[in-house]
């Protein structure tokens, strides 16, 4: 300003003619106006400095994230395999039709046209439009999955005519053995709202399939893989200039199982006979590897693709035979007879008795104010223990189970597995229930009643344990005390072929040597169910083979009225439940099998078959072997 | 008429003229990099040339005789551009909604562009000759308010608010600048309040008002006229300490900025140049408005005196609004960055404007006699 000034002082002296004094007034006025114009040209350079240098980095982010649209390659998930390596689970690509709206200025009259070659109601598709309102108009949208070849060729062939449409590439499950093992796989579901607000957020978008149940949910975060993402250049309207860099998606880890297909599948189509509803476990003696791992009815995994309908989720939840429940593990039954070998082994251990006491069973005990009766009504008589478990005799046990006492038997069906979690990496695992004086109190608030221990040692009452307890207990006696976790994985390897996670055998823990010596008397009784001629299991028997087991028959209910009924016509809920454990060969055990059937009335006659088929397929090269071998030597 | 003696040349106000082709070269430049991906006809920039060299040619008109003459020919001028903006109500050319360009053929005439300029001229004009003692009264004021008030109501009816208004800010800044009565004051400031208010609830339309609003509460509305204001700011922003580089704006030339060669024009400069070269622009830009009071203070008259200072004040106020309007301060109103933003009508009036402050600056030694003598 003061240089402004200093020139028109300047230039003052030259201005001569005009009204000098008003023209000076004018000249003032002027720099106090230049002060207003300063006071404006200031508020810009602020303004300036605030956006460009205060702000700078906010307004440069939104201005990339303007320009560049990012977008995710869903990565195939991990396969499954079996031990032997045979695929379960893979992947197939689902050809789906999807809309870009940018893409079409006559969506009305494209749907029309499009409902007849998908066979689809033009409202269905307006519908899955609906949905996807608030998404950006270059976003694709979803129209129908899954295209048949015949659709996808016309589509192909005829894309001219269905501008904004696109087929679009998506890898889908495969299940190679149809709904084999379906509880274990598991299946996907859309991610929940309440799964995206957690810690997984930066991973997972609205619409992506996530493990909902199974291994699929287990063992999501190695099944997912890593997302590939296409960064383009994108303009205002939309229309991608450039790519600017492509990220491969990295396929999801294999993860390899302890499961034998085809053992599985012999199990299932076995409890499929029948329609028989229930759990089969088989295991390795020696390793405490999960061989089969089976719960029928099955799920129908294909229901589940694309998210399941609510009819269908209805059926499933109302259906008696509860299909949603994996009774493998998440099912409590109370294990009946099979439980013997738990009060034996208690008798035995704590010098109760020893392998030649004997009991008189007259086909009841008196015991307080009531009646305990054994199964057979007539009585065993005199009964040692190999007859007392191959026959399965009540009386014997009530009076073994009566001398041990309540907390005796709980430690020992502790030692066995029974009454806690095999932590077996299976979810939602029940823990069953072994009853103790201290447990009762506790959950009842009642003194423990000595008649309850007959019930107990029977395995009856509050006993409860779950089909996969059964099995790890049967293997711990047929390994002679050994107790390994039980598993279901054998390893986990990345897309690079790297193993990522592997699992070797883990003993627990073992039995006493002393205990262990119990232990193959009560294996003695075991062959004596199967293989003695009075034996409860006696159809389990695969010649060739020295199989041992024990039966047991689970009561649901006590119920007067339906006491005097003959079994098949007791109606289907109120019949006993099944159970057969069983391990072979008797001589070098090498897996274990519990099989549970619900209300399938006895052990013997309801499991012990389901256990053969197993068996039979388990040993069916060695029998063969040896058939052969008999064959040349005669 | 061209016969410029060698006094002029030496008097000729080069300082304004280096000032002015530096600002013509960057706003060339910028035109450049806003248009690159625009693919129509001849490309904007060789368009901007002719039009800089029409411009180049009446700047050397306007100098060629004294400004005095403006005074004299003054009746025939306001006539003559009320005439074109009766005109251009009828035989328009419509763009957008509006009635804004007689077609001549090579050239779309803005005549509200050039009413800008016949203001300026009028109101210098009529305050150069009514000298009063303290301040204009109202009835003083009669006169200049019915010269703004008619090319206002046609300019309003085209509709062109942006151009309108600007006459009456050039009217205010002249008027108050030539000194007013206290009571003026009282009866402009009461009287404007009560405009304000009838044209807010009888003349905006709704698009305008929402544009209003929107300034008010730019959260309300992120795509609609929030979201030009939004884009230009994250284009500024994004410009940092040195700019994105030229050429290299995304927000520019991904055309997520709106009119970016037109009124946002400075927010394409503002990306690839960053704060440094806004600072550049500014500085020269607003040296050159400051150069332009000196001029004005320099005039050997009043009406000379009046005539620069109205040019300065129809550039400095249309730069204020146009950058307050890219920085987020202003609704979106239209008005150009004179000189920089794209416009050939606007470019050209303020060319003439800028020659007719070269006019006042070149002749401020003369006295009435030599004018006579170069006349001759």
């Amino acid at each position: 300003m003061s240089m402004l000034k200093w020139a028109f002082l300047e230039e003052l002296g030259e201005i001569s003619e005009y009204d000098q004094a008003d023209l000076d007034a004018l000249r003032k006025r002027i720099l106090w106006v230049s002060l207003v114009g300063l006071f404006f040209v200031g508020m810009i350079f602020f303004r300036l400095w605030f956006l460009q240098i205060h702000k700078g980095e906010v307004y440069r982010e939104k201005a990339e994230n303007n320009r560049v649209r990012v977008r995710e390659l869903a990565p195939p998930r991990g396969d499954i395999l079996d031990r032997n390596g045979k695929e379960l689970v893979t992947n197939k690509p689902s050809f789906n039709v999807v809309l870009v709206r940018e893409d079409s200025n006559d969506i009305d009259g494209l749907l029309k046209k499009l409902s007849v070659v998908l066979n689809e109601d033009v409202s269905v598709l307006w519908e899955r439009i609906r949905e996807a309102e608030s998404k950006q108009r270059h976003i694709p949208i979803r129209l129908q999955e899954n295209l048949s070849w015949d659709t996808l060729a016309y589509l192909e062939t005829h894309n001219k005519d269905f501008p904004g449409i696109r087929i679009e590439v998506f890898p889908t499950r495969y299940y190679h053995y149809g709904d084999m093992a379906a509880h274990v796989i598991g299946y996907l579901g859309e991610i929940a709202k309440s799964e995206l607000e957690a810690d997984d957020a930066d991973f997972y978008r609205g619409g992506d399939l996530v493990g909902k149940m199974g291994l699929e949910k287990l063992w999501e975060k190695k099944l997912r893989g890593e997302k590939g993402r296409d960064s383009s250049e994108v303009n205002a309207r939309g229309f991608e200039q450039q790519l600017l860099s492509h990220m491969e998606p990295v396929p999801g880890d294999e993860v390899r199982l302890t499961l034998d297909m085809e053992l599985q599948q012999a199990a299932e189509e076995a409890m499929d006979v029948g329609e028989k509803s229930g759990a089969v476990v088989v295991m390795e003696v020696k390793t405490g590897r999960i061989l089969v791992l089976a719960s029928t009815p099955r799920l129908h995994l294909a229901d589940f693709e694309g998210g399941i309908s609510q009819a269908n989720w209805k059926a499933l939840q109302d259906n008696p035979k509860h299909p949603l429940i994996n009774k493998a593990f998440q099912a409590m039954y109370p294990p009946g007879s099979t439980y013997k070998m738990v009060t034996a082994l208690a008798g035995l251990a704590t010098g109760v008795i020893t392998k030649d006491t004997t009991f008189h069973c007259g086909g009841s005990i008196h015991f307080g104010n009531r009646d305990y009766h054994c199964w057979r009504k007539g009585g065993h008589g005199t009964v040692d223990l190999m007859r007392a478990i191959s026959e399965s005799c009540d009386v014997y046990f009530y009076q073994v189970g009566m001398k041990v006492g309540v907390d005796n038997l709980a430690k020992y069906a502790n030692k066995l597995g029974l009454g806690l979690k095999t932590n077996a990496l299976v979810e939602y695992e029940k823990a069953g229930i072994i009853p103790t004086r201290e447990w009762k109190k506790k959950k009842y608030g009642v003194k423990w009643q000595d008649g309850e221990t007959l019930s107990i040692a029977i395995g009856q009452g509050f006993n409860l344990v779950t089909p996969l307890q059964l099995c790890h207990m049967t293997a711990i006696i047929a390994s002679g005390g050994k107790k390994y976790l039980p598993q279901l994985i054998e390893k986990v390897t990345n897309s690079e072929g790297q193993v990522t996670a592997s699992f070797a055998p883990e003993l627990l823990g073992e039995l006493q040597d002393e205990e262990k010596k119990y232990l193959a008397m009560i294996r003695e009784g075991m062959v004596e169910v199967v293989q003695g001629a009075r034996g409860t299991a006696r159809a389990a028997r695969v010649p060739g083979i020295t199989i041992a087991g024990k039966t047991g028959t689970a009561q649901v209910v006590r119920l007067e009225q339906y006491k005097h009924l003959k079994e098949e016509n007791i109606p289907y809920k109120y019949r006993d439940h099944a159970l057969f454990i069983s391990f072979a060969p008797a001589e070098d055990p090498e897996i274990a099998i519990a099989v549970v059937v619900e209300h399938g009335l006895h052990g013997g006659s309801g499991a012990a078959p389901v256990a053969k088929v197993v068996m039979q397929k388990y040993f069916a090269n060695r029998l063969a072997v040896d058939a052969i071998r008999k064959s040349v030597e005669q | 008429m061209f016969s410029i003696d060698r006094r002029f040349l030496v008097n000729f106000d080069w300082v304004l003229l280096i000032l002015l082709v530096m600002v013509c070269g960057m706003a060339l430049v910028n035109l450049y990099s806003a248009t690159f991906s625009l693919h129509i006809g001849i490309p904007l920039y060789i368009k901007q040339c002719y039009l800089l060299l029409m411009g180049g040619m009446g700047i050397v008109f306007v100098v060629s005789f004294d400004y005095k003459e403006l005074q004299l020919w003054n009746y025939l001028i306001y006539m003559a551009t009320i005439a074109l903006l009766a005109l251009v109500i009828f035989v328009g050319d419509s763009a957008k909604g509006a009635q804004r360009w007689i077609n001549l053929g090579f050239f779309q005439l803005q005549p509200s562009e050039l009413a800008k300029l016949m203001i300026i001229i009028s109101l210098a004009s009529y305050y150069a000759r009514k000298e009063v003692v303290d301040g204009y009264r109202i009835k003083d004021l009669i006169v200049p308010i019915i010269l703004m008030a008619i090319p206002f109501t046609l300019i309003l009816i085209q509709p062109d608010l942006g151009t309108a208004l600007m006459l009456v800010i050039i009217f205010i800044s002249m008027t108050v600048f030539a000194r007013l009565h206290w009571s003026s004051y009282l009866v402009l400031g009461v009287s404007g309040m009560i405009m304000v208010a009838l044209g807010w609830m009888f003349v905006l339309k709704p698009y305008q008002k929402q544009r209003v609003e929107t300034l008010l509460n730019p959260a309300q509305d992120a795509s609609g006229s929030g979201y030009q204001i939004l884009q230009s700011k994250i284009a500024v922003g994004s410009g940092g300490w040195f700019g994105r580089g030229y050429m290299e704006g995304t927000q520019g030339h991904l055309h997520f900025l709106p009119e970016r060669h037109t009124d946002f024009a400075f927010a394409v400069w503002s990306e690839e140049w960053g704060f440094s070269g806004c600072l550049f622009f500014l500085a020269v830009y607003f040296f050159m408005l400051a150069w332009g009071l000196h001029v004005a203070m320099s005039a050997r008259d009043r009406f000379g005196l009046f005539l620069a200072f109205g040019v300065v004040a129809l550039i400095f106020w249309q730069a204020v609004i146009n950058l307050l309007m890219i920085l987020g301060f202003l609704p979106v109103v239209g008005v150009p960055l004179p000189l920089f933003s794209y416009g050939g009508s606007s470019l050209l009036t303020t060319l003439l404007g800028i020659g007719i402050m070269m006019n006042v600056r070149m002749r401020r030694f003369q006295s009435e006699s030599t004018l006579k003598d170069s006349d001759g």
